[in-house]
């Protein structure tokens, strides 16, 4: 049997083994964040600030660690053989192995019955719709006046008005002093809130709580009246309650939960010079665009009056009246040029004029030579000269083949004619001499 | 606008305050429109500022009568850093 063990199955080592034992305790819900009761053995609060006991009951025994950054926040002294309530988980210490419980709160036992108690008024109130999100009122964002239910007594009241006044100076706290511990605290601690209520303290914010405590301490802040007090303000409010580990169910039923008096005193507050800072820098933001935009408009305006127009309206007309100038003296001058030009051309006329009397006295004196060369060709002068004209039946004689001897013909010379009878023709020319 | 401005809360004013500075910068105004939201912004921030100035730094405390009526009285608190001058004067109780 043991060979086939070591033939066919794995071999695990220690670390190995404790490594799943760790994993499985773990991992397993019922051992880890459960409360358990029992009673304190073999205490030993270490020098490095961790707490070693051991819990038991009748029948068995755990070793048990309340570690230092645990257990800062507890508010009494373990003892020996004291009967507690721990919170916490078991885990696996591999180098011993063994097997540890690791605490992370402690209660006296007794308390054990209160936290039920109190889980059982959580879930009530919670069915109720008491600590519904959509009943929580906003807080004013400037309260003149916070209201304050706490003990006159305490630290808590001195915490808000100095936190508060350096917020803001000029803020208005009206305290209702109430009993917060103890018999009477639940009374005190409702009838403060429901004062506060009434309109006649023109309360803006309620800020109800008290400085940190051990859990009984607190405890007024878990019961049942008080939580409704919160949850029926009418005026928004704060719970304001110095707790380490467990809410207080105010908490819940507030509109906001702060962890300190000192810390609801800021979340109620405004501090003034952030506000008047912001209304400064919106006002810059406004006037600095608005400036700009102006300028803009500023400047643009300047752009167009420095134009040549406005600067010198007159300008507008300079140019046309140029303009005239410039064409009246054109016309001047056209029209001068005209009327020397017609003159002159006039002058030219008057040359014609002239022209024309020399030529036609040219033409006279051509025509009066020609007169005279016609003179010598007439007739006349011809028989002057000792010619004669000589006619036959009126017909000029220019042959003698038209004269016959017996004709008789009219002889024309210079001063007369006569009348002649041809005795002879003769075809030959002679002139004296031979005839 | 005068008459709305004082029926609106603080926290309306700062609010509507930041838009008009915010809707200023985005330069999709109008001159005209620009000096209209000017106006009602310096309007608004008159109206911030005179709020903070509406509390009148006192601190009371409530204290129930013999005949059972709630009257409150004045604690004196230094004013630079808020201490109370005489514990006696906030001791009270409404029971």
């Amino acid at each position: 049997m043991i060979e086939e063990i070591e033939h066919t199955e794995t071999v695990y080592s220690v670390s190995d083994i404790t490594g799943i034992l760790k994993q499985l305790i773990e991992s397993t819900p019922e051992l880890n964040g459960v409360w358990v009761k029992g009673e304190i053995s073999n205490l030993t609060y270490h020098s490095s600030g961790h707490i070693y006991f051991s819990l038991k009951d009748e029948g068995a025994v755990i070793q048990a660690v309340f570690f230092k950054h645990a257990n800062k926040h507890l508010d009494f002294k373990l003892e020996e053989g004291m009967s507690v309530v721990v919170f916490g988980g078991v885990t696996v210490f591999e180098k011993r192995g063994s097997y540890q419980f690791i605490v992370y709160k402690i209660r006296k036992e007794g308390l054990g019955e209160l936290l039920q108690k109190i889980e059982k008024l959580k879930e009530k109130l919670h069915k109720e719709g008491l600590f519904a999100p959509e009943r929580k009122k906003p807080l004013p964002a400037l309260p003149k006046r916070i209201g304050v239910v706490t003990s006159p007594t305490g630290a808590a009241i001195r915490d808000i008005i100095k936190v508060a006044m350096r917020r803001f100076p000029n803020i208005e706290i009206i305290l209702a002093p109430a009993k917060v511990q103890g018999e009477g605290a639940v009374e005190s601690i409702v009838t403060g809130i429901q004062e506060l209520n009434n309109p006649q303290w023109g309360v803006d914010v309620i800020i109800a709580g008290r400085g940190g405590g051990s859990f009984e301490d607190l405890m007024a802040f878990n019961e049942e009246a008080v939580v409704r007090a919160f949850a029926g303000s009418r005026v928004p409010i704060i719970s304001a309650v110095g707790h380490q580990i467990d809410h207080p169910l105010s908490d819940l039923a507030a509109d906001v939960a702060a962890p300190t008096p000192s810390a609801a005193a800021e979340i109620a507050v405004p501090v003034k010079a952030e506000l008047i800072a912001a209304i400064d820098n919106y006002t810059m933001r406004m006037m600095r665009r608005l400036t700009m935009m102006v300028q803009s408009f500023a400047n643009r305006i300047m752009l167009i009056v420095r134009r040549r127009v406005f600067q010198n309206p007159m300008s507008l007309v300079e140019n046309y009246e140029l303009a005239l100038a410039d064409a009246e003296n054109r016309i001047q001058a056209l029209t001068h040029k005209c009327i020397t030009d017609t003159k002159e051309r006039l002058s030219r006329v008057r040359d014609l004029e002239l022209i024309i009397k020399n030529r036609l006295q040219n033409y006279w004196h051509i025509f009066m030579m020609n007169v005279s060369k016609l003179e010598h060709l007439s007739p006349v002068s011809v028989l002057k000269r000792g010619y004669s004209i000589t006619l036959k039946d009126s017909q000029i004689v220019s042959s003698i083949k038209k004269i016959h001897q017996g004709d008789t013909v009219r002889v024309i010379v210079y001063d007369g004619s006569m009348q002649c009878d041809i005795q002879l023709v003769n075809e030959e020319v002679s002139f004296g001499k031979k005839g | 606008m005068e008459k709305k401005a004082k029926k609106i809360t603080f926290e309306d004013a700062l609010e509507e305050l930041e838009a008009i500075a915010s809707k200023l910068e985005s330069g999709e105004l109008t001159l005209e429109q620009s000096i209209q939201y000017y106006e009602r912004g310096v309007e608004l921030a008159k109206f911030c500022r005179q709020k903070l100035e509406e509390a009148e730094r006192k601190i009371e405390v409530l204290q129930k009568q013999p005949d059972g009526t709630v009257q409150k009285k004045s604690v004196k608190v230094k004013e630079d850093t808020g201490e109370i001058e005489d514990d006696e004067d906030i001791q009270g109780s409404l029971l």
